[in-house]
């Protein structure tokens, strides 16, 4: 049963990132190589949380990787660290994009105001 | 006015900071070694908000010079030369050092091999024929051209040249996001993704004592590598 609320408490953050990235690609502000890794991203987070019961199944009995069952702490922390990294991974895209936005704005300005002064000369 | 016609038009980029000793040299030289060419050359310096005099000797020695508002690093600098070149539509773009450290006869070497082999990036390499070079310095410069082999997959024996050739191409569809040092790798990644065909040719490095203070320190490389890494899981996630 923990499991299944692991997965319905993820579920959400996780097709949101994947319509992010499906709207972003369809309106032309990702490159087609860009939308392939983020979904390969999100789907494996998704994979990877679906598969958490067999694999804690698998891992239970086993002598070198014994784990104890889920808790509720440890669905509250793996909540958590996937909404944390949606958040880091939207804003460091659009740190990139501000930080493009001013490198391009310095060049062309450098570019502009320069050309001026080397006609004048 | 010259009559000649040339064949291709060639914007030599020089970035530089701090250069007012040596900057008017590197030019002349640099025109003087082109006039007998098939190509139209436009020399232009990247003044990266240098304190001393760069901008006004290089102007005087008949280079256009571009000044940077703000001190980005060589990258930033390279990036608005090429950015200058692209904008007036040049078919060749050269990137040299500042400090002397090209022969500027190298750069005619490297825009005629880029004719003759196709190619879209050339880089100069000075550890193809290692002579005058220090130990210190060929240890350091091997050990980031494999750093960027095994980042980048891409094999190049002096990742960290400054004398580059570029394509049209290559001048059009270049972008990096670095503005240090490591730009220079980062140039050699971003060109195997857009499928550029890149290729080396050895050069003659000259080593001055004024040249030998202004390089790199080893210890930069580390910076460097600290980047480069970051900057490789970064896109990871891209």
């Amino acid at each position: 049963m923990r499991y299944i609320v692991l997965v319905i408490l993820n579920i959400p953050v996780i097709i949101l990132a994947l319509f992010n990235i499906l709207t972003q690609y369809k309106m032309h502000k990702v490159s087609k190589r860009r939308f392939q890794h983020q979904l390969i991203l999100w789907l494996l987070i998704l994979t990877m949380l679906m598969c958490s019961f067999p694999f804690y199944n698998h891992l239970i009995g086993n002598p070198l990787l014994d784990s104890a069952e889920l808790s509720l702490f440890d669905i509250v922390q793996t909540t958590a660290i996937v909404m944390l990294f949606y958040g880091a991974n939207s804003q460091r895209q659009k740190i990139d994009k501000a930080e493009k936005t001013i490198r391009d704005l310095h060049q062309e300005l450098s570019i502009k105001l320069s050309v001026g002064k080397n006609e004048k000369h | 006015m010259s009559t000649k016609k040339h064949e291709f038009r060639v914007c030599v980029v020089i970035p530089a900071f701090n250069e007012a000793k040596v900057i008017s040299n590197v030019i002349h030289n640099t025109i003087k070694d082109f006039k007998n060419t098939p190509y139209l050359v436009e020399v232009v310096v990247v003044n990266d908000s240098s304190k001393d005099d760069t901008a006004t000797i290089a102007q005087s020695s008949g280079a256009t010079v571009i000044n940077q508002i703000l001190n980005t690093g060589a990258g930033g600098a390279t990036a608005t030369g090429l950015s200058y070149a692209q904008q007036n539509n040049f078919d060749i773009a050269c990137t040299m050092d500042a400090d002397g450290q090209h022969d500027s006869k190298d750069v005619v070497k490297g825009v005629n091999q880029l004719i003759e082999r196709n190619a879209d990036l050339l880089i100069g390499s000075r550890l193809i024929n290692k002579e005058g070079m220090s130990k210190v310095k060929i240890f350091g410069n091997k050990g980031l051209s494999s750093i960027t082999y095994i980042l980048f997959g891409v094999n190049s024996t002096d990742s960290q040249s400054g004398l580059r050739i570029f394509s049209k191409k290559a001048i059009g569809c270049l972008h990096w996001k670095t503005s240090g040092y490591e730009f220079c790798s980062e140039m050699l990644w971003r060109a195997k993704q857009e499928n550029l065909l890149i290729g080396e040719y050895p050069i003659k490095a000259i080593y001055t004592e004024y040249s030998k203070g202004k390089g790199q320190n080893n210890w930069n490389a580390i910076n460097i590598i600290k980047s480069l890494v970051k900057r490789r899981i970064a896109e990871m996630f891209e």
